[in-house]
């Protein structure tokens, strides 16, 4: 187990760059998860922690050891691949001793090590197979296994559960989440499923553009978006959006005008914002609630009812189409009018830079 | 997709019936059987006929085995399967090791991949005759250009060609040279299938080059090693242009192989015999190519 730190990683190549600039401190034991878009450069940044790729400049500590030209083997990491990369020709006893074997570990202690990966993982029962002849999760495990046997002090995971079913893709994130807690090693992860992201982290870093978007907490991230991107990636189904133009400011609070959201208003701390200013609104599905004095009305154009919940899409007065997500049973028709109130600490509003502006949100006119 | 395969399953027996009943798809079958009836089947049936006959190109007597007797008495036979042997093993052994380096050295990371892998593969496109007169002129004891070459360091190079020790051995080096070029082809594609993800998990695993080589190259390759092996052991074993082009044989009979013996006859004018001989040759090759292949390919099913 170690932190690690980066500091100021970049990536280019030839003259495209792909990581521009990331710092980034992962504590020890911590599961840290990296998220973003395909071609976000969370796989690259993770192979450049693994030695699989170069870095362009910065530096890179795992523990105390600056690991900038460290071959892979010498930075006491372990990876599982998206393809799992099991050897085809080796049976899986020997898969998971591969790199045992390498290190000429005593047969004694190689097989003492394997018999213990495969107890933690259930395989016990696998060990004489080849990986052709196991199934996805099977095969998921066994590359898990040949991490645990290197005991190393981090472990890289590149989109591990991309390749599995759904059903098997949450079996299996429980079980990491569980050999994680029994492991106790840092552990990075990479994917592009924020439930995934969600539900395995201690921290999650949101990359975009080969830039760190945020990193934070999951419910920090859920609740606190540092930027549109943020707000609009991390969540399910995703906020709604939808641009405003700040009205007039009285005290501390200002008016928001836009299209079917005309009489809104909300209260600053900050005062950084004047009339005329173009913002963007944003407020969760989850967050609106029916009432029939709310101030977002709209009229529902569909209604998916997944028995625990109802999902409501639904159009506002100019035109645009938002979600709202309410109980199962809710009594709501396709092609009826629709109101929902919101509350204030679950409005977040974005400046013309997709920043938040962290309002306090001290009221919602009531009427529209 | 589905529909069909479900219909496939639910009316297999009569389906069957019916495809083995309906003369439809032989038309289809037709064209490729009529093409390999009159250029192999034919030809080979016939030559195992004359191989029974005194044959004199227009007309032939029948003689049984007597033609197999006689070329079994050949006196030069015995040096003649030696030597196809050796050579066979020879170029076949060093094709691999070659092939495999030079496949290995052209997939890593090198300048001018596209053209070093052209200029290997160049010898193939050269014609066997041509090659081997080159080589005969420049392995000449002393005004060809290798042993000009050897006597500017001091060596007195050996008369390639002409000693009757080395002749064969000359003429295999000269094979691998012009055949490995395919061989290395071969191993490229091979190489290049295995997926770059195998070579990731080793090094994270630890493994140095030469250990990658050995644990995910070498047996993630077999299919075109086994693949190298086979066409360059039958090749070996077949071969004459080379032989009957750098030395005819010779010196003496010291090169001779069973192609260059067989048409040594065949120019004598017996050509019962040297069909014999061709018959033969097809069954040694037969025998030992049948079971080394089978051989290779079920230690690849146990792997």
């Amino acid at each position: 187990m170690a932190d690690l730190a980066l500091k100021s990683i970049h990536k280019s190549y030839g003259s495209v760059e792909v990581i521009k600039g990331i710092d980034l401190d992962i504590g020890h034991g911590e599961f840290v998860v990296f998220v973003g878009p395909s071609g976000c450069g969370k796989s690259t940044l993770l192979r450049m922690i693994a030695g699989l790729e170069e870095i362009t400049s910065g530096e890179l500590y795992i523990g105390e050891k600056l690991c900038n030209n460290m071959e892979p083997r010498d930075r006491g990491i372990a990876m599982v691949f998206q393809s799992y990369a099991l050897y085809p020709h080796m049976s899986v006893y020997d898969n998971v001793g591969f790199g045992l074997k390498l290190a000429k570990a005593p047969k004694e202690e190689r097989d003492r090590k394997i018999r213990e990966a495969a107890r933690i993982l259930q395989m016990e029962h696998l060990l004489e197979r080849r990986p052709s002849q196991l199934s996805g999760g099977q095969r998921q495990r066994v590359a898990i296994g040949r991490a645990i046997v290197r005991e190393p002090e981090v472990f890289l995971f590149d989109e591990p559960l991309s390749n599995l079913d759904a059903a098997l893709r949450v079996d299996m994130r429980m079980e990491l989440s569980k050999l994680h807690q029994q492991l106790g090693a840092t552990m990075i992860y990479v994917t592009h499923d924020q439930v995934e992201a969600m539900t395995l982290a201690d921290k999650i870093v949101v990359l975009n553009n080969g830039e760190v978007q945020q990193t934070g907490a999951p419910i920090d991230l859920y609740k606190n978006p540092a930027n549109l991107f943020v707000a609009g990636f991390i969540g399910s189904p995703k906020m709604n959006l939808s641009p405003v133009i700040a009205g007039e400011v009285s005290g501390s609070r200002i008016a928001l005008g836009g299209e079917g959201l005309e009489q809104l208003s909300y209260a600053f701390d900050g005062h950084r914002q004047k009339p005329g200013d173009r913002l963007t609104l944003g407020i969760r599905p989850h967050a609106l609630k029916i009432s029939e004095t709310g101030p977002v009305k709209g009229k529902v154009d569909l209604v998916e009812r997944l028995g625990n919940e109802t999902i409501i899409n639904f159009r506002l007065g100019n035109g645009e189409q938002w979600l709202a997500v309410v109980d199962g049973d809710a009594p709501i028709g396709r092609g009826g009018a629709v109101a929902f109130s919101v509350a204030e600490s679950d409005i977040m509003l974005f400046d013309e830079n997709g920043e938040n502006v962290r309002c306090l949100v001290s009221a919602v006119d009531g009427e529209i | 997709m589905m529909a069909m395969s479900s219909s496939a399953t639910a009316s297999n027996a009569p389906l069957t019936k019916r495809q083995r009943t309906s003369p439809y798809p032989t038309w289809f079958f037709l064209p490729a059987a009529i093409i390999y009836g009159v250029l192999f089947l034919f030809p080979t049936f016939s030559s195992i006929y004359f191989s029974l006959t005194r044959w004199t190109l227009f007309d032939s007597t029948f003689i049984g085995l007597d033609n197999f007797a006689q070329f079994f008495r050949e006196p030069f036979l015995i040096q003649g399967v030696i030597n196809t042997i050796i050579f066979a093993l020879v170029t076949c052994t060093l094709k691999v090791v070659f092939g495999l380096g030079l496949a290995v050295l052209l997939t890593s990371d090198i300048r001018m991949r596209a053209l070093l892998r052209s200029i290997v593969f160049f010898p193939v496109l050269v014609s066997a005759v041509g090659v081997g007169i080159a080589f005969t002129a420049m392995m000449h004891p002393t005004r060809g250009i290798i042993n000009i070459a050897l006597d500017l360091v001091g060596i007195s190079g050996p008369g390639w060609l002409t000693n009757p020790a080395l002749a064969i051995y000359s003429v295999a080096l000269v094979e691998v040279w012009r055949g490995v070029g395919l061989a290395t082809v071969i191993f490229i594609a091979g190489i290049m299938s295995i997926p770059q993800d195998y070579y990731e998990a080793a090094r994270i695993d630890g493994a140095s080059a030469w250990e990658r080589f050995c644990y995910i190259t070498l047996p993630l390759s077999r299919p075109a090693t086994v693949t190298v092996i086979i066409l360059s052991f039958i090749h070996g074993l077949r071969n004459f242009e080379l032989v009957w082009a750098m030395t005819r044989g010779g010196p003496g009979f010291a090169s001779d192989v069973l192609a260059s013996v067989i048409y040594k006859q065949y120019q004598a004018g017996f050509y019962g015999l040297s069909t014999a001989g061709n018959v033969v040759l097809f069954v040694l090759i037969a025998l030992m190519a049948i079971p080394l292949y089978i051989y290779l390919n079920r230690r690849e099913g146990h792997q």
